[in-house]
Protein backbone atom coordinates (compact mmCIF):
# COMPACT_ATOMS: atom_id res chain seq x y z
CA UNK A 1 0.00 0.00 0.00
CA UNK A 2 2.89 2.30 -0.94
CA UNK A 3 0.06 5.42 -2.03
CA UNK A 4 -1.64 4.96 1.34
CA UNK A 5 1.33 4.89 3.47
CA UNK A 6 2.89 7.96 1.55
CA UNK A 7 -0.55 9.65 2.45
CA UNK A 8 -0.31 8.68 5.97
CA UNK A 9 3.51 10.01 5.99
CA UNK A 10 2.15 13.27 4.50
CA UNK A 11 -0.74 13.78 7.28
CA UNK A 12 1.59 12.99 9.99
CA UNK A 13 3.84 15.42 8.99
CA UNK A 14 1.16 17.77 9.67
CA UNK A 15 2.47 17.41 13.34
CA UNK A 16 5.45 18.74 12.46
CA UNK A 17 7.27 21.29 10.47
CA UNK A 18 4.25 23.50 8.70
CA UNK A 19 1.71 22.76 11.26
CA UNK A 20 1.02 25.44 13.18
CA UNK A 21 3.69 25.97 16.05
CA UNK A 22 1.45 25.69 19.15
CA UNK A 23 -1.21 23.19 17.82
CA UNK A 24 -0.42 19.43 17.41
CA UNK A 25 -2.48 16.97 15.15
CA UNK A 26 -2.63 13.33 16.77
CA UNK A 27 -3.06 11.01 14.23
CA UNK A 28 -4.04 7.78 14.05
CA UNK A 29 -3.19 5.18 11.54
CA UNK A 30 -6.13 2.66 10.01
CA UNK A 31 -8.37 2.25 12.84
CA UNK A 32 -9.99 4.18 15.39
CA UNK A 33 -8.33 6.18 18.60
CA UNK A 34 -10.03 7.42 21.67
CA UNK A 35 -10.61 11.40 22.00
CA UNK A 36 -7.28 12.32 22.54
CA UNK A 37 -7.40 15.94 24.96
CA UNK A 38 -6.51 18.25 22.50
CA UNK A 39 -8.12 20.94 20.41
CA UNK A 40 -7.43 19.16 17.34
CA UNK A 41 -7.13 15.85 16.20
CA UNK A 42 -7.01 13.96 13.02
CA UNK A 43 -8.12 10.09 11.79
CA UNK A 44 -6.78 8.31 8.65
CA UNK A 45 -7.76 4.88 7.60
CA UNK A 46 -8.55 2.43 4.77
CA UNK A 47 -12.26 1.94 4.94
CA UNK A 48 -12.76 -1.19 2.39
CA UNK A 49 -11.67 -2.22 -1.34
CA UNK A 50 -13.57 -0.61 -3.96
CA UNK A 51 -12.35 -2.43 -7.36
CA UNK A 52 -9.64 -4.39 -7.92
CA UNK A 53 -8.14 -5.27 -11.70
CA UNK A 54 -7.71 -8.98 -12.21
CA UNK A 55 -5.07 -10.30 -14.11
CA UNK A 56 -3.53 -14.21 -14.65
CA UNK A 57 -5.97 -15.43 -12.02
CA UNK A 58 -4.83 -12.72 -9.26
CA UNK A 59 -6.39 -9.60 -8.07
CA UNK A 60 -4.12 -6.53 -9.16
CA UNK A 61 -3.84 -2.91 -8.78
CA UNK A 62 -6.28 -2.93 -5.81
CA UNK A 63 -8.51 0.53 -5.27
CA UNK A 64 -8.75 1.11 -1.56
CA UNK A 65 -11.61 3.89 -0.46
CA UNK A 66 -10.27 5.41 2.33
CA UNK A 67 -11.26 8.50 4.61
CA UNK A 68 -9.04 11.44 6.30
CA UNK A 69 -11.19 12.63 9.63
CA UNK A 70 -10.96 16.09 11.14
CA UNK A 71 -12.24 16.90 14.96
CA UNK A 72 -11.57 20.24 15.66
CA UNK A 73 -13.20 22.61 18.80
CA UNK A 74 -12.57 25.30 16.15
CA UNK A 75 -14.90 26.20 13.65
CA UNK A 76 -12.84 26.77 10.94
CA UNK A 77 -10.69 23.69 12.18
CA UNK A 78 -7.58 25.73 13.34
CA UNK A 79 -5.89 25.74 9.78
CA UNK A 80 -6.47 21.97 9.17
CA UNK A 81 -8.21 22.15 6.94
CA UNK A 82 -6.86 24.11 4.11
CA UNK A 83 -3.43 21.65 5.18
CA UNK A 84 -5.33 18.53 5.47
CA UNK A 85 -7.22 19.09 1.56
CA UNK A 86 -3.68 20.45 0.14
CA UNK A 87 -2.03 17.09 1.31
CA UNK A 88 -4.91 15.14 -0.64
CA UNK A 89 -4.22 16.96 -3.78
CA UNK A 90 -0.64 16.88 -3.44
CA UNK A 91 -1.41 12.95 -3.17
CA UNK A 92 -4.68 12.17 -5.33
CA UNK A 93 -5.34 14.94 -7.18
CA UNK A 94 -9.13 14.85 -7.93
CA UNK A 95 -9.74 11.48 -5.89
CA UNK A 96 -11.10 12.98 -2.65
CA UNK A 97 -14.26 14.28 -1.81
CA UNK A 98 -15.45 16.09 1.04
CA UNK A 99 -18.15 13.56 2.13
CA UNK A 100 -19.07 15.02 6.14
CA UNK A 101 -18.77 17.96 7.99
CA UNK A 102 -21.24 18.35 11.08
CA UNK A 103 -21.21 19.50 14.45
CA UNK A 104 -21.17 16.93 17.85
CA UNK A 105 -23.14 18.63 20.00
CA UNK A 106 -22.60 16.32 22.74
CA UNK A 107 -18.51 17.34 22.86
CA UNK A 108 -18.23 20.05 21.05
CA UNK A 109 -16.71 19.13 18.74
CA UNK A 110 -16.47 19.84 14.73
CA UNK A 111 -15.89 16.97 12.55
CA UNK A 112 -14.84 16.89 8.64
CA UNK A 113 -14.72 13.51 7.00
CA UNK A 114 -12.75 13.50 3.41
CA UNK A 115 -13.03 10.50 1.46
CA UNK A 116 -10.17 9.37 -1.12
CA UNK A 117 -9.16 6.80 -3.13
CA UNK A 118 -5.89 5.01 -3.08
CA UNK A 119 -4.05 2.23 -4.92
CA UNK A 120 -1.99 -0.06 -3.49
CA UNK B 1 -21.23 1.18 -66.28
CA UNK B 2 -22.45 3.25 -63.32
CA UNK B 3 -23.67 1.15 -60.37
CA UNK B 4 -27.11 2.25 -58.66
CA UNK B 5 -27.67 2.75 -55.08
CA UNK B 6 -30.92 3.10 -53.30
CA UNK B 7 -31.58 3.26 -50.29
CA UNK B 8 -35.67 2.63 -49.33
CA UNK B 9 -37.70 2.11 -46.04
CA UNK B 10 -36.33 5.32 -44.80
CA UNK B 11 -40.00 6.40 -43.82
CA UNK B 12 -39.88 3.80 -41.55
CA UNK B 13 -37.04 4.35 -39.84
CA UNK B 14 -37.47 7.60 -39.54
CA UNK B 15 -40.67 6.82 -37.80
CA UNK B 16 -39.30 4.61 -35.90
CA UNK B 17 -36.36 7.12 -34.57
CA UNK B 18 -39.33 9.80 -34.01
CA UNK B 19 -41.38 6.93 -31.77
CA UNK B 20 -38.04 6.35 -29.90
CA UNK B 21 -37.51 9.97 -29.24
CA UNK B 22 -41.04 10.52 -27.83
CA UNK B 23 -40.53 7.60 -25.38
CA UNK B 24 -37.08 8.42 -24.48
CA UNK B 25 -37.63 9.92 -20.94
CA UNK B 26 -40.33 7.42 -20.44
CA UNK B 27 -37.67 4.98 -21.08
CA UNK B 28 -35.04 6.70 -19.04
CA UNK B 29 -36.87 6.64 -16.30
CA UNK B 30 -37.75 2.93 -16.16
CA UNK B 31 -34.02 2.44 -15.88
CA UNK B 32 -33.14 4.89 -13.68
CA UNK B 33 -35.98 3.46 -11.05
CA UNK B 34 -34.21 -0.33 -11.65
CA UNK B 35 -30.96 1.64 -10.70
CA UNK B 36 -31.85 3.20 -8.00
CA UNK B 37 -34.10 -0.29 -6.39
CA UNK B 38 -30.63 -2.02 -6.77
CA UNK B 39 -29.22 0.85 -4.72
CA UNK B 40 -31.50 0.90 -2.02
CA UNK B 41 -31.42 -2.92 -1.72
CA UNK B 42 -27.74 -2.83 -1.57
CA UNK B 43 -27.98 -0.20 1.54
CA UNK B 44 -30.78 -1.89 3.07
CA UNK B 45 -27.65 -5.08 2.58
CA UNK B 46 -25.48 -3.23 4.82
CA UNK B 47 -27.54 -1.91 6.89
CA UNK B 48 -28.17 -5.28 8.11
CA UNK B 49 -24.45 -5.99 8.50
CA UNK B 50 -24.03 -3.11 10.72
CA UNK B 51 -22.41 -3.86 14.36
CA UNK B 52 -23.81 -3.21 17.25
CA UNK B 53 -23.56 -2.47 21.46
CA UNK B 54 -25.20 -1.43 24.24
CA UNK B 55 -25.91 2.00 24.27
CA UNK B 56 -24.17 4.56 26.64
CA UNK B 57 -23.22 8.55 26.75
CA UNK B 58 -20.58 10.29 24.54
CA UNK B 59 -19.34 11.34 28.20
CA UNK B 60 -18.83 7.34 29.23
CA UNK B 61 -16.73 6.64 26.66
CA UNK B 62 -16.23 5.06 23.20
CA UNK B 63 -18.80 2.83 21.62
CA UNK B 64 -20.00 1.04 18.36
CA UNK B 65 -24.62 1.81 17.48
CA UNK B 66 -26.65 0.42 19.35
CA UNK B 67 -28.67 -1.94 18.41
CA UNK B 68 -31.76 0.60 18.69
CA UNK B 69 -29.97 2.90 16.17
CA UNK B 70 -29.30 0.05 13.97
CA UNK B 71 -33.13 -1.01 13.53
CA UNK B 72 -34.26 2.76 13.03
CA UNK B 73 -31.90 2.52 10.13
CA UNK B 74 -33.01 -1.11 8.94
CA UNK B 75 -36.31 0.17 9.68
CA UNK B 76 -36.21 3.40 7.64
CA UNK B 77 -34.83 2.04 4.19
CA UNK B 78 -32.93 3.85 1.71
CA UNK B 79 -35.39 5.95 0.08
CA UNK B 80 -35.61 6.79 -3.63
CA UNK B 81 -36.44 10.71 -4.15
CA UNK B 82 -38.63 12.08 -6.57
CA UNK B 83 -36.99 11.74 -9.95
CA UNK B 84 -35.70 15.05 -11.81
CA UNK B 85 -36.56 15.12 -15.26
CA UNK B 86 -35.20 17.36 -18.10
CA UNK B 87 -35.61 16.50 -21.52
CA UNK B 88 -34.01 12.66 -21.70
CA UNK B 89 -32.02 13.33 -18.98
CA UNK B 90 -33.52 11.72 -15.68
CA UNK B 91 -32.00 11.79 -12.46
CA UNK B 92 -32.64 10.57 -8.84
CA UNK B 93 -30.64 10.28 -5.70
CA UNK B 94 -30.68 7.20 -3.05
CA UNK B 95 -30.63 7.22 0.93
CA UNK B 96 -31.98 8.55 4.10
CA UNK B 97 -32.56 12.34 3.38
CA UNK B 98 -36.02 12.99 3.60
CA UNK B 99 -36.33 9.64 6.36
CA UNK B 100 -37.94 11.96 8.82
CA UNK B 101 -37.01 11.44 12.94
CA UNK B 102 -37.66 8.36 15.03
CA UNK B 103 -37.67 8.21 18.99
CA UNK B 104 -34.31 7.64 20.59
CA UNK B 105 -33.60 7.31 24.44
CA UNK B 106 -36.44 9.84 24.71
CA UNK B 107 -35.64 12.19 22.26
CA UNK B 108 -36.98 13.02 18.48
CA UNK B 109 -33.42 12.58 16.03
CA UNK B 110 -33.04 13.21 12.42
CA UNK B 111 -33.04 9.52 10.89
CA UNK B 112 -30.28 11.11 8.25
CA UNK B 113 -28.38 12.11 11.84
CA UNK B 114 -27.69 8.75 12.90
CA UNK B 115 -27.38 7.42 9.38
CA UNK B 116 -24.07 10.21 9.07
CA UNK B 117 -23.23 8.89 12.46
CA UNK B 118 -22.84 5.54 11.47
CA UNK B 119 -21.52 5.81 8.26
CA UNK B 120 -18.81 8.92 8.86
CA UNK B 121 -18.33 8.04 12.72
CA UNK B 122 -18.22 10.13 15.23
CA UNK B 123 -15.54 11.51 18.30
CA UNK B 124 -16.86 8.52 20.05
CA UNK B 125 -18.36 6.02 17.54
CA UNK B 126 -16.23 4.35 14.73
CA UNK B 127 -17.27 4.87 11.20
CA UNK B 128 -18.90 2.05 9.45
CA UNK B 129 -19.19 3.46 6.06
CA UNK B 130 -22.51 1.18 4.91
CA UNK B 131 -23.89 3.73 2.41
CA UNK B 132 -20.38 4.52 0.77
CA UNK B 133 -19.50 0.56 0.40
CA UNK B 134 -23.54 -0.23 -0.92
CA UNK B 135 -22.62 2.64 -3.56
CA UNK B 136 -19.53 1.38 -4.54
CA UNK B 137 -20.95 -2.73 -4.92
CA UNK B 138 -24.26 -1.77 -6.03
CA UNK B 139 -23.04 0.65 -8.51
CA UNK B 140 -21.63 -1.50 -11.44
CA UNK B 141 -24.85 -3.53 -10.67
CA UNK B 142 -27.06 -1.06 -11.16
CA UNK B 143 -25.31 0.35 -14.39
CA UNK B 144 -25.55 -2.98 -15.89
CA UNK B 145 -28.90 -3.29 -14.95
CA UNK B 146 -29.82 -0.01 -16.14
CA UNK B 147 -28.16 -0.76 -19.44
CA UNK B 148 -30.64 -3.65 -19.52
CA UNK B 149 -33.52 -1.81 -19.50
CA UNK B 150 -32.87 0.72 -22.04
CA UNK B 151 -31.80 -1.84 -24.58
CA UNK B 152 -34.45 -4.21 -24.14
CA UNK B 153 -37.19 -1.26 -24.12
CA UNK B 154 -35.49 -0.09 -27.66
CA UNK B 155 -35.45 -3.89 -28.74
CA UNK B 156 -39.09 -4.02 -28.13
CA UNK B 157 -40.01 -0.35 -29.90
CA UNK B 158 -38.33 -1.84 -33.21
CA UNK B 159 -39.61 -5.37 -32.99
CA UNK B 160 -43.21 -3.92 -32.76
Amino acid sequence: MSQYQSLVAALKSLTQGEAPATVTLPMAENGWNTRPDTESYGIVSLDFEADAFWADDRKKDIVYEGSADLFSKSKNGAGWVQLITETLTAYCDGCWSLNSHTYERDTGLFHWEWTFEVTD
Amino acid sequence: MPYEMKVDGMAEISDMLEKMAEQAQGVASQAVYVGAGIMAEEIRKGAEGIKTAPFKYAKEGTRLPSPEEKAIVVAAGAGIAKFDKNGTEVSTSVGYRASGYAELNGKKKPIPLIVNSINSGTSFMSKQPFVRKAARTGGTKAMAAMRDKIENAFEEMIKK
